[in-house]
């Protein structure tokens, strides 16, 4: 039964490696956009889920053809997107004050 | 259709069974009048009446899918079409000739009233009428309870 | 980011489901006393399949032309053409529409909590409190 030596170095060189195969392609630059887009994304389905649930009210006060589940349920999904948005904009801000408070 | 679709449609089934009452109870009060109305200078007795019920598919797009083939409306309810006279049955001849009204025979004509047949209407129409009560208390808790999606 | 999706959809069109089944039940009721009335009925999977079919609307040429859309107002709905229960031709059970009314309140109820509860549950772990 012969143990194999675990060789510290080459497994470090491995992992070296497949960090640098992940980080190779992107640049500060467009890790920047794509996380600027994700969030113009949120922010534009919070506003569509809000037009609609506007949508369904309007069309309940004037006695439309809608019912009253669905109108309650528009609303309820707009209140949850606008809940997840704030969290997601107050966890960045806290991370973004969190760095600029690291002192070189 | 609105949310209040079905509360609209039970309430014109209220409407229609109370219309359905009011003649029945008129067709009791009448059992006995012998001179409801004139015809050519005699007098007529009272002839029973009797409601037909349609259901109420009024609008345009109902009539518009059905010629198109396609499926069927839920509808709005129903409603009384007309209040029609009983023409079917014949006048009850009672022996009485001491009556006014009465021919050369003796016999007095009397409204084909027949009192058992009312009386079975009245309960028929007194359980819808409960019926649909039951349905608008469903239909308000239903609406009832989405309002309270979330809280 | 899609949070609703898979159980919350479900919920979605069981509560459509309920409330036109809820709509043909005060329709069948409302129409006890009617002649040649069949009673109504709603299908679960009729009605997912039929929300799918595309409206028909008008060729309009000219502004003044009525701009008016067919579409399948009400997928799922069907009436059973053979049932007689009386001598006028109508078709409702009143005893199985009470049944379906009562059946049909206690679902409709229970979905509503369920989605409910889902919402509050997207809530509190959104909030982290």
């Amino acid at each position: 039964m012969a143990i194999n030596p675990v060789s510290l170095s080459v497994a470090n060189t491995q992992i070296i490696e497949e960090t640098n195969k992940l980080s190779a392609n992107v640049t500060p630059f467009e890790a920047q956009q794509s996380f600027a887009n994700t969030l113009k994304d949120a922010i534009a389905s919070v506003n569509n889920q809000q037009v609609q649930s506007d949508a369904m009210t309007n069309k309940l006060i004037n006695g439309e053809d809608v019912d009253l589940h669905e109108v309650m349920i528009t609303a309820q999904k707009a209140s949850v997107t606008l809940n997840a948005t704030m969290e997601v904009r107050n966890k960045a801000i806290e991370a973004y004050q969190e760095i600029m408070r690291m002192t070189i | 259709m609105s949310i209040f679709t079905s509360m609209n449609t039970t309430a014109s089934a209220l409407t229609a069974q109370r219309l359905r009452m009011d003649v029945i109870s008129s067709n009791i009060a009448n059992v006995d009048t012998t001179r409801a109305k004139q015809v050519n200078g005699e007098w007529e007795p009272y002839r029973r009446k009797s409601v037909t019920m349609t259901e109420d598919n009024g609008q345009f797009s109902s009539f518009l899918n059905q010629a198109m083939g396609k499926k069927e409306n839920v509808g709005n309810g129903v409603k009384v079409t007309k209040i029609n006279d009983d023409t079917q049955t014949p006048f009850k001849l009672v022996y009485n000739p001491t009556h006014p009204d009465a021919n050369e025979d003796g016999y007095v004509e009397m409204p084909n009233v027949d009192l058992l047949t009312e009386m079975v209407d009245l309960v028929s129409a007194t359980r819808s009428y409960e019926a649909n009560i039951t349905v608008l208390n469903a239909s308000k808790s239903m609406l009832t309870k989405a309002l309270e999606i979330g809280k | 980011m899609n949070l609703f999706g898979g159980t919350i959809s479900n919920l979605e069109n069981g509560l459509n489901y309920a409330s036109l089944k809820n709509k043909t039940i005060a329709q069948n009721i409302a129409n006890v006393d009617t002649p040649n009335y069949k009673a109504k009925n709603v299908s679960f999977e009729k009605m997912l399949s039929d929300a799918k079919e595309s409206a028909i609307s008008a060729n309009r040429t000219d502004r003044r032309h009525y701009n008016f859309e067919i579409k399948q107002s009400t997928p799922g709905v069907y009436s059973n053409e053979n049932f007689n229960y009386r001598s006028n031709g109508n078709g409702v059970d009143m005893d199985s529409e009470q049944a379906s009314l009562a059946e049909n309140t206690i679902y409709y109820n229970a979905l509503v909590e369920r989605i409910s509860s889902k919402f509050n549950t997207l809530n509190t772990v959104i909030k982290g409190r």
